[in-house]
């Protein structure tokens, strides 16, 4: 049931989303892989006070030899520095970041702490926080290519809480323990 | 001409660190897989057999010590400081960690607990806890660590892990397999169990079972606090070591007129001292 109210909540989004978008123009559909959101992850997107977007989405993993198979729901934020770099007559966009809450529905997961549990015993498992960066190349005028890095909640909380284990233990300043990478694009409708 | 090399040279720059940043991301299609990246160091049957291999090596000992380590849960890094404190302790024999290794049982608070266990010189055996049973925690736990239940021969003596997690599984204790485990129990100096849980309130006979199988102490964490009680009509004294996340360990001193617990940090140790609880059966 709980899962039920999140994807409608999520689907009601969409419409919102859509009507809150600074023009007509102004949606894009947003296909990812990786990334903590999915073998793959498509969402609809739309930008509000030309750098700022907000993005509803479902994706989907299947079965794995590690992993079960689950959907994924996500409403995320991102916003879009306007620095661009000119690489071979394409835009590239070096600095976006983001945050989102990504829902994952399985039968193990819960977003209400099931009944067996006394009242506050645990926190959620099904939602998790996502922190992310872009770096997007417009290959053409409708179409945006992007290599996105993300870190979870618990590892932006681990890493700010214990800064030290981190770099003492990983590279590139500690965020090898905790970073993930996914490409994706978006098509402007 | 100038400012424009100074422009290419920036975006070289930042595409060069890009690219190796990237190359250290794992590429995740979700905070819930299941395939952590540890390595078999840290593994049950590993540890069993590197304990057995160290008792060969050294032979008898009748005076040893066991670090107790609990809930290094989400304090990766505390917990490191305590295992590299752990490696300078010359009569620390092997470590036992007591449960919630993890949070909420994502894939990436295992392999960074993972790599703290990597580095203890002395083999390690964690025993699961409830946190660790979250999500697909139970999956990670079987591919990385093995058993939730099992035992090893030290000394003369016998240490048997338990599952003690009520809320994430049935019909545990398995008190039948705790029997089998504790049978012989007169043949060797002592039968210690250790568990993530201490007995609950609402099934404080369990520590009157225990001691009816011959059970000499158990070791638990959850609590995040140092206790060590006995129930006044049982005698079976419980050990609670306290959390991580408190600098805080235990050490189990075994020596050949018994046994001793204290209650440390990093800087200094006290000895604990049982305390009665009245309970009635």
């Amino acid at each position: 049931m709980s899962f039920r109210r999140a994807v409608v909540f999520i689907v009601s989004l969409f419409s919102a989303v859509g009507a809150w978008a600074d023009d007509e123009d102004s949606g894009y559909l947003d296909v990812q892989s990786g990334s903590l959101m999915g073998l793959v992850h498509a969402s609809y997107g739309a930008v509000f006070a030309e750098r700022h977007n907000v993005m509803v989405g479902v994706g989907y993993v299947p079965k794995l030899s590690y992993h079960r198979e689950m959907m994924l729901y996500s409403l995320r934020y991102r916003y879009d520095h306007s620095a661009s770099w000119d690489i071979a007559g394409m835009a590239f966009k070096p600095f976006s970041v983001g945050t989102g809450l990504l829902i994952g529905d399985h039968s193990d997961l819960f977003l209400q702490l099931p009944d067996k549990y006394p009242e506050g015993y645990y926190t959620p498992t099904a939602f998790r926080i996502v922190f992310n960066y872009q770096a997007s190349l417009q290959v053409t005028p409708q179409l945006n290519a992007y290599f996105d890095m993300s870190i979870l909640d618990v590892g932006l909380i681990g890493y700010v809480r214990e800064p030290e284990f981190f770099n003492d233990n990983y590279d590139y300043l500690g965020l090898e323990g905790i970073a993930n990478w996914g490409f994706g694009a978006r098509y402007v409708f | 001409m100038f400012f424009n090399m100074k422009a290419l040279k920036a975006k070289f720059t930042f595409l060069l660190v890009f690219v190796f940043v990237l190359t250290g991301c794992d590429y995740e299609v979700s905070p819930w897989s299941t395939d952590a990246d540890c390595s078999n160091r840290v593994s049950i049957d590993a540890n069993i057999k590197r304990l057995k291999e160290y008792e060969a090596q050294v032979g008898e000992r009748d005076t040893y010590q066991v670090a107790i380590i609990s809930d290094p849960q989400q304090y990766p890094g505390t917990f490191d400081d305590i295992i590299k404190h752990v490696n300078t302790l010359p009569e620390v024999d092997f470590i036992l960690l007591t449960g919630d290794l993890a949070d909420t049982g994502v894939k990436a608070e295992y392999e960074w607990v993972c790599k703290v266990m990597e580095k203890a010189k002395q083999p390690i055996f964690a025993v699961i806890g409830n946190h660790d049973a979250l999500a697909f925690g139970k999956d990670i736990w079987a591919k990385v660590f093995g058993p939730e239940d099992y035992s090893f021969t030290y000394q003369n003596s016998k240490f048997i892990a338990y599952n003690d997690n009520k809320y994430e599984f049935e019909n545990v204790p398995d008190r039948d397999w705790l029997a089998q485990e504790t049978q012989g129990d007169e043949t060797r100096d002592y039968t210690m169990v250790f568990s993530h849980i201490p007995p609950w309130d609402f099934e404080l006979t369990l520590s009157q079972e225990l001691k009816d199988m011959g059970v000499d102490l158990g070791v638990h964490g959850h609590e995040h606090s140092f206790d060590y009680w006995q129930l006044t009509g049982v005698q079976l004294p419980h050990y609670v070591v306290s959390s991580t996340k408190k600098k805080g360990f235990g050490i189990l001193s075994i020596n050949p007129s018994g046994y001793t617990l204290e209650n440390c940090t990093n800087k200094t140790c006290e000895v604990a001292q049982v305390r009665n609880r009245d309970f009635e059966l």
